[in-house]
């Protein structure tokens, strides 16, 4: 009987320690993966630039610098690595295409071309997607770290070789242009 | 409120009324020992098992059962890519597989999902809604409906389906026994009061857990409507979606009351039926109850 009960007390250590461990490791996986879906996204807009900036410039020849400034951010994004440089490099091509997609209003034709509108598009749905991705990467992010941070988890980070991950945090200048509160 | 306590809330109150739904068989189970005696132990197991059977098939095979008798049309992404894009945006934001798309040839705007778990979903648009709806609005209703897919809301409408049709069919087999029959315990010594009580629980249980299946569903809607929120993180557009769906009167064409409840907005006429037999929560207060997150954002 001594026996039976003594099995299943290390039975059920066992089956604690596997689950804390297991639940580290798949966590820090869907990290993994929501950082490759981000890649993905941030990918796809890289590719679909070159072509709007080439639609544009055959409507608005005078806007040099707009596309410069699209060109510029789009190759330090594509080449940008680890979280954080990722994540600036991504803030500044989003506000470089704001401006591209200003300068275009000015010029109807350009806006009613159905070359342009289909680009649009395809841009707003990747705009959306990468900011879902961000979100979901953040969301798993959160996920890991408090798992990382709380009892009875936090004992097993050593063992799994699991840590804390940085969120992505991009710096959007028009964020920044909330209103102060004055008493 | 946020939407993370209301998906909470919403989940306790689904398991509450499931609990209540195993309650209210049990006193079914036990009001037929009290006024039959033991020799009736064996309808129970019988009862389960024919509900059983005829809501597992619909529910194992809901993704194609739905497609027939909807008449929705699969399509593939060259046939609307703005609404595979859109439905794409879903998918990463809750990290869901993708599911297949239908459409349904109907002016009246409304959509649906279905399916037993997420590797088999299916959602649907009536080509009325895909008019009707712009960009943001468009993503709120997707949204809503993965997220009845996340919320694996077949499984939950199921196992619902199947306790309220075997306590319809346990208290009809026993209202008939008793027309036929009468009591079968003869030795005289029951409770009268208990009687009484016994009878009226068998005459009200079916009226009982078709109440409790609708509120199942109403609770359902709620909470795919706060896991929409968290995965778009946009209350305004599924609200403005909502508003669209109230101010238009046409309902869809075929309105066949077996799938009423996986429609977003109920295809049956409201105004006939109480709130307390409806599918749906009131459109206004789905409404309201959006608005209030977006004041939070």
């Amino acid at each position: 009987m001594e026996i039976i009960i003594a099995v299943a007390a290390v039975a059920l250590i066992a089956l604690f320690l596997i689950t804390q461990y297991n639940r580290l490791i798949r966590l820090n996986i869907t990290v993994d993966e929501a950082w490759a879906q981000i890649e993905v996204q941030l990918k796809r807009r890289a590719d679909l630039i070159p072509n709007l900036v080439e639609t544009v410039k055959g409507y608005a020849t005078h806007e040099q610098s707009t596309f410069d400034a699209v060109v510029t951010a789009r190759a330090k994004a594509t080449s940008a690595t680890g979280v954080a440089d990722v994540a600036a490099a991504d803030g500044m091509l989003t506000q470089a295409l704001r401006g591209l997609l200003a300068v275009a209003e000015a010029y109807p034709d350009l806006k009613a071309s159905s070359n342009f509108l289909s680009l649009q598009e395809e841009l707003a749905t990747t705009e959306n997607k990468v900011a879902f991705s961000r979100q979901f990467y953040n969301d798993n992010v959160r996920s890991l770290n408090t798992a990382v941070k709380t009892i009875p988890s936090s004992f097993f980070t050593g063992l799994a070789k699991v840590g804390e991950r940085e969120f992505y945090e991009v710096e959007d200048p028009q964020d920044r242009k909330a209103p102060n509160v004055k008493f | 409120m946020n939407f993370r306590t209301m998906q909470a809330a919403n989940r306790r109150k689904t398991f509450g009324l499931l609990m209540g739904m195993g309650i209210l068989m049990w006193c079914v189970v036990y009001a037929s020992l009290t006024y039959f005696g033991g020799s009736t132990a064996g309808i129970v197991p019988i009862a389960v098992g024919i509900a059983l059977i005829s809501v597992w098939g619909s529910y194992y095979g809901s993704d194609k059962l739905v497609l027939t008798m909807t008449g929705a049309k699969l399509i593939q992404e060259s046939d609307n890519p703005k609404l595979f894009g859109l439905i794409h945006e879903i998918i990463i934001a809750s990290g869901m597989p993708m599911p297949k798309v239908a459409i349904v040839v109907d002016s009246a705007p409304n959509a649906f999902a279905t399916g037993r778990n997420p590797e088999h979903a299916l959602i649907a648009f009536t080509t009325g809604i895909l008019d009707a709806m712009d960009r943001d609005q468009l993503q709120g209703v997707i949204a809503h409906e993965m997220a009845h897919v996340a919320n694996r809301d077949t499984l939950v409408s199921a196992v619902a389906a199947t306790t309220a049709g075997a306590i319809a069919i346990v208290s009809d087999m026993l209202t008939r026994m008793m027309f036929f029959g009468g009591r079968r315990d003869n030795n005289g010594n029951g409770n009268p009061i208990a009687l009484v009580f016994s009878l009226i629980i068998l005459i009200l249980a079916p009226i009982a857990a078709i109440m409790l299946k609708s509120a199942i569903s109403r609770k359902r809607e709620s909470l795919a409507d706060a896991t929409a929120v968290s995965f778009t993180r946009n209350p305004a557009g599924l609200r403005s979606a909502l508003e669209i769906l109230a101010s238009d009167s046409t309902v869809v064409q075929q309105r066949s009351t077996a799938v009423a409840h996986i429609w977003i907005e109920s295809p049956l006429d409201s105004k006939s039926v109480s709130k307390l037999f409806s599918t749906h929560p009131p459109i206004q207060e789905r409404i309201a109850v959006l608005k209030s997150m977006e004041s939070l954002s």
